[in-house]
């Protein structure tokens, strides 16, 4: 890495505006489906009513004549595409159109191009296929259980001598349902083809591994094809994945050789690009009478399609949360005729927190003890308990004393029903988050103006979590000038390639980027310093960029004007390009430390009518570093309504006959709306994490871990019953 | 909802898929011809230009449609062009002033961070200068009741709250 630490503070850290809001609020941020291109017709993708089988015939000859219909791609027409790379988070789930093989219901079966997207959509409608549908797979205890890929099996000490040791012991079966991602934005692409280049304005997260597909799969060479994402409508997940609605689009447009541009449907959303699948696991914990945990055994199934596996990762937090000796995790998947699976907002730790901090709150009734207290008994802080090296950072413990504080804990009645007010039960419950460290690969480049004004440039997507601000406030203190004259760009695929937005990786990554190539910058701007300069002879890390000028980092009074630097050679700009240098861990000698966090909630219960309210939310987060608290409060906020939609709401529904969503619209999927939402209180804790020079940790999906089984333990402590299915509904809670 | 009409001509079919519309959009008139199926979500959005009002479902149940027909807020998505003939149409593109300086509601959005993606934010914006002028957020509870026909799936809506509040005059 950098040998020196950066200058941060003047302006990392600040709660300044997000310098893309008066483009938000102005209506005139442009999303990919307010692209309008000479030229373009409009697709409308349409999909199997058969949960699986085969396409026998399909009858396309009529719509050809119907008003403005240029085109009907079916498998039988449909370009034949390359098989799909290896790119991060997986392949394509399946080429489309490449055979007439139906694997789930509401797959893509044909696409219609038509001038306009009304004449797209009715004719979309009258198409007519015919199918040998077979009796889909839709039971898991029927499949075929499977390994996943990125959730190994893991296992120390000895779980059945901890059992034994145990006093105090419990075991039971909790269970999450399917939830659909469902940015607000439809997800969807405008493409666009001259000659072998492609350029596409996409939906995605990541513009660089969807590069990579298209140009993979098209057999086109990867330099000409440009994908541009500058604003998206939100993704928490659906947009990590190379679904096959893109390649529909840019096979459409090359064979049509017009722009194309194709809109999801809310219905298609539910089908089309992914979802957090649904689990069942089994979790067993046994603790000495003390409430010292002697063993944890988390065993999970989750769903998968025929083609395309789940993510997984249900199990992986669970041997380095809590300090225990003897812990086993299992994970396993099932292929159904169900829809593709993705990463949604916290995958898998939202879902295995569910069931492990359920479950000890369940040990903590058993033993007797406050279940905080029980946390904090075995809560791990200064090693990884499953190396046994030294956490980079790890401000758990923190969270919940903070939080205990700052909700009054202690104030806490621990009998179920004990604490009322009127008619209404109230209940507390809390609930301990981690989330894993993840650091993918981005690169960045800095470049400074004659002017005096800065830019910087990435192939990274803002998905809404604020990477525009936080990377321009930390450009500006790197550079020593102020937020406006520095120029953030991103969502670029032209520009340096970066990861995705996801995992809750790419600040620290992109960052740690622009911390390597504000250096390098610093290193070229030194060679433009002549001889007789009274930089000369310096090295990068002995100078700073402050204010225009290039200056001594121990006397920034020795300093010469970057535009002087320039004009001595000729040059009007200069850049320097910097990287993620992730720290060879082992040498580092610790092991790099995700966020956690603490939610403490309240509950108020009607009990004749089962009417939940969440009518209190403290979350504090060990974010590390934080770049910006008015931006980070924001993402601790919504991933805060994305828990309480988990916990109460959310449940994609599928037909056990047939395998169709049974729920697929906003008017039958609920989501928390403003009014399900109390004032949430957030706090950061913890510090500078030491992994990397940026010091920060990922905070876009930590704030929803946790929230989710707080409100399960508060409903427990409102009325005695213990919840283990998601979500809670009025039904489970009737007196 | 205000329904006086104009005195434009009604919509005149040109054949059975085309129809004609007289309208003002945000104090300009327009004109569009389009096809009978159009919603006013499309005619604004692909005859006008007018990409700030966004589609989140087209079913009537996220909000991010919204704008304000004779003053009243409703949901684009679910109005067809032909229905608004004769009518005021205001959207988000309507909320700046003549010297383009931003509406104070645009303004308290920013300050608040009440938006993330910022796909919901027109929508939001649209109901929330609605919501002032029908005189419903005299409570946070109110505000919060009367916003939550417009979805914020990034999860904004404390800051939503917050500013609405201080756009009511209630403070930050
Ligand atoms: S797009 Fe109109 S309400 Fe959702
Ligand atoms: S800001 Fe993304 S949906 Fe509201």
């Amino acid at each position: 890495m950098t040998a020196t630490k950066p200058d941060l503070g003047t302006w990392v850290g600040k709660g300044i505006d997000r310098v893309d809001g008066p483009h938000k609020v102005t209506g005139t941020a442009p999303y990919a489906s307010d692209v309008t291109l000479p030229g373009m017709v409009h697709a409308v993708v349409v999909t199997s009513t058969v949960g699986a089988g085969t396409i026998t015939k399909i009858d396309t000859s009529a719509l050809l004549t119907l008003p403005g219909v240029r085109a009907v791609f079916t498998h039988e027409n449909f370009p034949r595409l390359n098989p799909s790379p290896d790119v991060l988070f997986g392949e394509a789930p399946t080429a489309p159109l490449q055979d007439g093989r139906i694997t789930f219901h509401g797959q893509e079966v044909a696409l219609v191009v038509a001038d306009t997207s009304q004449e797209a959509t009715e004719a979309a409608r009258l198409i007519e296929i015919t199918y040998a549908a077979e009796a889909p797979l839709l039971d898991p205890a029927a499949g075929q259980p499977e390994p996943l890929p990125l959730s190994p099996d893991t296992s120390r000490g000895d779980t059945e001598a901890g059992w034994a040791a145990a006093d105090v012991r419990i075991g039971a079966t909790y269970r999450t349902p399917e939830n659909t991602n469902n940015p607000l934005g439809l997800m969807g692409c405008v493409a666009a083809w001259d000659g072998d280049h492609l350029e596409i304005h996409d939906t995605t997260q990541g513009t660089i591994a969807l590069r990579k597909t298209l140009a993979a799969m098209f057999g086109v060479p990867e330099s000409g094809v440009r994908v541009r994402v500058p604003y998206l409508g939100g993704g928490f997940g659906a947009g990590l994945n190379q679904w096959p609605y893109k390649l529909l689009a840019a096979g459409a447009a090359r064979e049509l050789g017009r722009p194309v541009k194709l809109m999801l449907t809310r219905p298609q959303m539910f089908r089309l690009v992914g979802h957090r699948p649904d689990t069942e696991q089994q979790v067993r914990l046994g603790a000495t009478r003390d409430g010292t945990l002697t063993m944890i055994e988390h065993r999970a199934t989750v769903l998968s399609s025929i083609d395309f596996l789940a993510v997984g990762l249900i199990t992986s937090g669970t041997g380095h949360l809590y300090a225990c000796p003897n812990v086993a995790t299992v994970e396993r998947t099932v292929r159904l005729n169900r829809r593709y699976p993705t990463s949604m907002r916290a995958p898998g730790e939202a879902e295995g927190n569910w069931a492990i901090e359920t479950a000890m709150d369940e040990l903590a009734y058993e033993l007797g003890m406050d279940p905080l207290e029980l946390r904090l008994r075995n809560l791990a802080t200064d090693l990884d308990p499953a190396s046994g090296k030294p956490w980079s950072s790890n401000g758990v413990i923190e969270c919940c004393r903070v939080g205990a504080e700052l909700f009054g804990w202690s104030r806490r009645d621990p009998r179920p029903s004990s604490m009322r007010e009127g008619d209404l039960l109230l209940g507390w419950g809390m609930a301990a988050a981690g989330f894993f460290a993840y650091l993918p690969m981005s690169q960045a480049r800095v470049t400074v103006y004659a002017d005096g004004t800065a830019a910087v440039r990435s192939a990274a997507t803002d998905i809404g979590t604020g990477t525009y601000t936080v990377i321009t406030q930390l450009a500006a203190d790197l550079l020593g000038l102020h937020p406006q004259q520095v120029d953030c760009r991103l969502g670029d695929s032209d520009m340096p390639a970066s990861a995705q937005s996801g995992g809750s990786g790419l600040a620290s990554s992109l960052s740690n980027a622009v911390i390597d190539a504000v250096s390098h910058l610093q290193g070229e701007l030194l060679t433009l310093a002549g001889a007789d300069s009274p930089l000369h002879g310096l090295g990068p890390d002995d100078v700073v960029c402050r204010d225009g000028a290039l200056c001594r980092r121990d006397d920034p009074s020795v300093r010469v004007p970057i535009a002087d630097l320039l004009a001595g050679q000729g040059l009007v700009e200069m850049s320097g390009d910097g990287r993620l240098r992730p720290p060879d861990a082992a040498a580092a000698g610790m092991v790099h430390a995700g966020a956690y966090g603490a939610r403490f909630v309240e509950v108020a219960i009607d009990p004749m009518i089962g009417r939940l309210r969440v009518r209190r939310v403290v979350s504090v987060t060990d974010g590390g570093r934080i770049l910006n608290r008015k931006l980070a409060r924001s993402q601790i906020l919504g991933a805060t309504v994305g828990g309480i939609g988990q916990a109460l709401f959310e449940d994609t529904l599928t037909d056990p006959g047939t395998g169709r969503v049974a729920n697929g619209t906003f008017g039958d999927y609920l989501v928390a709306v403003s009014a399900d939402v109390p004032d949430v209180e957030v706090v950061f804790v913890g510090e500078p994490d030491r992994y990397t020079p940026s010091g920060t940790k990922g905070i876009g999906e930590i704030g929803l871990v946790g929230v989710a089984a707080a409100i399960g333990n508060a409903v427990h402590h409102a009325t005695g019953r213990r919840m283990r299915d998601l979500p809670i509904t009025v039904d489970q809670l009737m007196m | 909802m205000k329904t006086t009409r104009s005195t434009a001509p009604a919509p005149t079919a040109q054949d059975e898929y085309t129809v004609d519309v007289f309208t003002v959009v945000n104090g300009a008139p327009v004109q569009w011809r389009v096809d009978t199926r159009t919603t006013l979500l499309e005619a604004l959005r692909d005859s006008s230009g007018l990409t700030g009002t966004k589609r989140g479902c087209d079913q009537g149940a996220c909000g991010a449609c919204t704008v304000h027909v004779d003053g009243a807020r409703v949901v684009s998505c679910l109005m067809l062009a032909a229905q608004v003939d004769g009518r005021q149409v205001t959207t988000v593109e309507g909320l700046i002033d003549e010297e383009g300086r931003l509406h104070p509601l645009q303004e308290a959005f920013v300050r608040h961070d009440a938006f993330q993606c910022g796909f919901c934010t027109p929508g939001q914006l649209m109901s929330a200068v609605c919501l002032l002028r029908e005189g419903r957020a005299g409570s946070d509870a109110e505000i919060r009741e009367y916003m939550s026909g417009n979805l914020c799936r990034c999860g904004a809506y404390d800051n939503i709250v917050a500013a609405v509040r201080e756009a009511a005059g209630g403070g930050a």
